[in-house]
């Protein structure tokens, strides 16, 4: 199992330019644009300066209320790096992906809608249009658009989200999966995030300026980035060329501190390593690292930290810069529109500057480009980016062919060696509330109740899974449909009754999507790779696949995989809005989770631990029926779905799992978007505990969305 | 309820620190660094945002901000200051 990662497309939509070529040529240049923010009102906000985009957005479907400017910035830059790659008009047997990063999703346009609800809480177009935007928003309107594809993946982790969007890109055809990956991501500026930095004390009133004596914080922007990955093997066979390569990658969590980076910078340091390593590079390779440097203070110190350990003695030779004094720190694209940056330097042989920068700061003592950009041979870049909750990601870019061919990892098989589940039965009841108490109260007291019930059954899952240390092969992703809605409407409404010096610092971290994953790594000391997923009512589904992964591909050796889904008065009353006519019955949604334990086979073999089933495959098939091998004995076999119901006897009619009896969760575990995590739970009891089954098919429900995991006895 | 008692119920709920009665908060007592409450720099944010709710002062930040938040005495003594020049008293 090896391949060769290479970018055959980029695009870009920044505050700079409407595109790769224009904002590149005035980032070399040093340009900044940063300016006076004018799509909400920033009086009484610590800094009134961003990377706002004013060039014109890709128009909006106007029956569409999804429509977004961070879908439409996502779409202007998938739209370029798929025309730069050559694939408009795509060979019909090119099995084609979908990655798509970001934190806010439509939190720009829910806003005008929540400014409203807070005026008339019960008029019904606001409600009607409340759930409009969700993180999945933007990758489904790109399938729509772009697609057909075979896999899509929606993921956020916060500032690192794009850097992790391009992983999950070269991870897939490194397994196989896919032929090319539209991977990327896009973030729109909000007053979400506006008010929350600003609460936060991160934001510099003036321009940012990173590594400098003068610093005081970040200035934000808005942006997308979006690359085509393919394999270089596919790529020259079908004559398009390569930009750079992707030759590494690392991902981790420093389970230190939600907001704070920790400062010794060590696990930036160990990943900036492992990235390297993954290449075949060493760090007198590097020709240029592309910092995160946002200008807050601990960030920039502390990365200089990392810098100076993983480089050693070539630290004073290797140029480093940031681009965030001159695009704003766009979130969960900055990792994306980053790597970017670090292939155009490959390209064209120069280095941009950093913006803002005019006295380094002793404690950032690097060797900067000040100014405007340097020409020099670039050949190998590092990419860095850190996310709130500690997610850090590190990216190796190189000129074709610099690095030598990736080692070959051998076939990893995936087992289940941990699962807990926790559901509320009864509409508008909560979920018991033992599930939270079973955590340390010290130690869980900036946990938000998402986030509780998340770790609270990781906890449990993790009672009979293999120990691991050191905790770098530890991971955790966790899928939800929709996040904190409640949280962010309760938090949205301080900002427009109290206005912005009262809005809570604490609670802001909680209300990226990454949240609760950030949290339990925290809470868990998990040190791997930590991602947040969307799907809607695939979201466990898509996780557990997102685990399987990650462990296939060797980026970690355990992973808690599973969904949370909070019950939410807001998601009820819009729900109610919707369908209550239509379904009276229907319109009310409880609460519940679902983790499983995700374990490479070998890992629990040598530390003797129980193997509870063995996750045989997981297929997609995206608006198609997914291809399942037959069931060994239908007799001895199982479906487990959300709802034993119509649709999911459409999915298998036809097909040897046809006769196979169906088990459905929903009825006992409520109804809500996190059935599917619950039903891989009980697909592992039913096979670990009794002796009636030996297969278990987990199918969604949702055929456009596709899942279907396949569970064995071991 | 005097101030201090006032503040020290505002740090236990704010902060969310489960199972302490503020009474067991010493006065004089180091909020945060070693051997104090444990606080960190984003409890101080928390905790500022709750006095100017609560009392309607405004807070100092960055080094300003050091001496007013060493303790609970401190920060009674910072809430008092504030109203006061905010009644135009002193």
């Amino acid at each position: 199992m090896t391949a060769r990662v290479v970018v055959t497309g980029v695009g870009l939509q920044t505050a700079l330019g409407a595109d790769v070529p224009s904002t590149w040529a005035r980032l070399v240049r040093g340009e900044r644009a940063l300016g006076p923010v004018t799509l909400f009102d920033t009086e009484g906000f610590r800094a009134r300066i961003g990377g706002e985009v004013r060039t014109p957005l890709a128009e909006g479907h106007k029956d569409d209320p999804s429509w977004s400017r961070t879908t439409a910035m996502a779409m202007a830059a998938a739209r370029e790096a798929i025309e730069g790659a050559g694939l408009t008009r795509r060979p019909e047997a090119m099995r084609v992906g979908l990655v798509v990063g970001g934190t806010v999703g439509g939190m720009f346009e829910t806003e005008d809608l929540l400014a409203r609800f807070h005026s008339e809480p019960g008029a019904r177009e606001v409600l009607a249009r409340m759930l409009s935007h969700p993180l999945t928003a933007t990758s489904d309107r790109l399938e729509r658009d772009l697609g057909p594809f075979v896999r899509v993946r929606t993921l956020s982790s916060a500032c690192s989200g794009g850097a992790n969007a391009l992983v999950v890109g070269a991870t897939w055809l490194v397994l196989g999966l896919v032929d090319a990956v539209i991977a990327g991501a896009s973030d729109a500026l909000c007053r979400l995030t506006w008010s929350g930095f600003n609460a936060l004390g991160a934001m510099d009133p003036e321009p940012c300026r990173p590594f400098d004596m003068r610093r005081r914080g970040l200035s934000l922007g808005e942006g997308a980035g979006f690359v085509v990955l393919e394999r270089d093997q596919g790529a020259r066979a079908r004559g398009a060329a390569a930009i750079v390569e992707l030759a590494g990658w690392a991902i981790g969590s420093e389970a230190h501190h939600v907001t704070n980076p920790e400062a010794s910078g060590a696990v930036p340091a160990r990943l900036f390593g492992e990235a390297l390593a993954r290449a075949r590079l060493r760090p007198a390779d590097v020709d240029y690292v592309n910092a995160h440097g946002t200008g807050t203070p601990l960030n920039d110190a502390m990365e200089t930290r990392a810098l100076a350990t993983a480089l050693g003695a070539e630290l004073k030779r290797v140029p480093v810069s940031s681009t965030k004094g001159q695009l704003g720190h766009t979130l969960g694209a900055a990792g994306a529109i980053e790597a970017i940056v670090g292939a155009l330097a490959i390209r064209d042989g120069v280095v941009p500057p950093t913006g803002g920068l005019e006295t380094p700061d002793p404690a950032c003592a690097l060797r900067h480009v000040i100014g405007a950009g340097e020409a020099c041979d670039v050949g190998v870049v590092v990419s860095n980016s850190f996310g709130f909750g500690g997610m850090d990601a590190v990216l190796v870019l190189t000129a074709p062919g610099r690095a030598d061919a990736p080692r070959a990892t051998k076939e990893r098989r995936v087992v289940v060696t941990g699962v807990a589940r926790a559901s509320a039965e009864l509409p508008g009841t909560r979920m018991l509330s033992a599930v939270e108490s079973e955590l340390d109260p010290a130690r869980a007291r900036r946990l938000d109740r998402p986030s509780r019930i998340a770790t609270a059954l990781s906890v449990r899952a993790l009672g009979t899974a293999s120990p691991l240390a050191p905790s770098g092969r530890a991971g955790i992703v966790l899928g939800s449909a929709f996040g904190s809605v409640d949280g962010s409407c309760a938090f949205m409404h301080r900002l427009f009754e109290k206005g912005p010096r009262l809005v809570s610092p604490a609670d802001f971290p909680n209300l990226v999507p990454s949240g609760p994953v950030g949290h339990a790594s925290i809470y868990l000391e998990r040190r791997g790779p930590a991602l947040a997923v969307a799907d809607l009512g695939a979201s466990g589904e898509s996780a557990i696949a997102q685990g399987l992964e990650l462990i296939q591909s060797g980026d970690a050796d355990q992973i808690v995989a599973g969904a949370f889904e909070e019950a939410s008065d807001i998601v009820d009353r819009v729900l109610i809005a919707l369908f209550a006519a239509a379904h009276p019955s229907s319109a009310v949604r409880t609460e519940g989770a679902g983790v499983l334990v995700l374990e490479d086979e070998e890992t629990a073999r040598v530390a003797g631990t129980t193997v509870l089933a063995r996750l045989e495959s997981v297929t997609v098939g995206r608006g198609d029926r997914p291809s399942v091998r037959p069931p060994r004995n239908p007799s001895r076999a199982r479906i487990v779905a959300a709802y034993a119901d119509a649709a999911v006897a459409n999915v298998v009619a036809g097909t040897p799992w046809e006769p196979v009896t169906r088990i459905g969760v929903g009825t006992t575990a409520g109804d809500h978007e996190a059935l599917g995590a619950i039903a891989a739970c009980v697909a592992v009891e039913l096979l670990s505990k009794g002796d009636e089954v030996d297969e278990a098919l987990v199918l969604c429900a949702d055929p456009p969305r596709g899942y279907a995991l396949l569970l064995t006895r071991p | 309820m005097d101030l201090r008692s006032e503040i020290k119920g505002l740090i236990v709920t704010e902060l969310n620190l489960v199972g302490r009665d503020p009474s067991t908060i010493g006065d004089d007592a180091p909020l945060f660094g070693e051997g104090s409450l444990g606080l960190d720099s984003l409890d101080a944010l928390q905790l500022a945002m709750s006095l100017e709710e609560r009392f309607g002062v405004r807070v100092p930040e960055g080094e300003e901000a050091r001496p007013v938040f060493r303790s609970v005495a401190a920060l009674a003594e910072f809430v008092e200051r504030a109203r006061g020049a905010a009644a135009g008293g002193t």
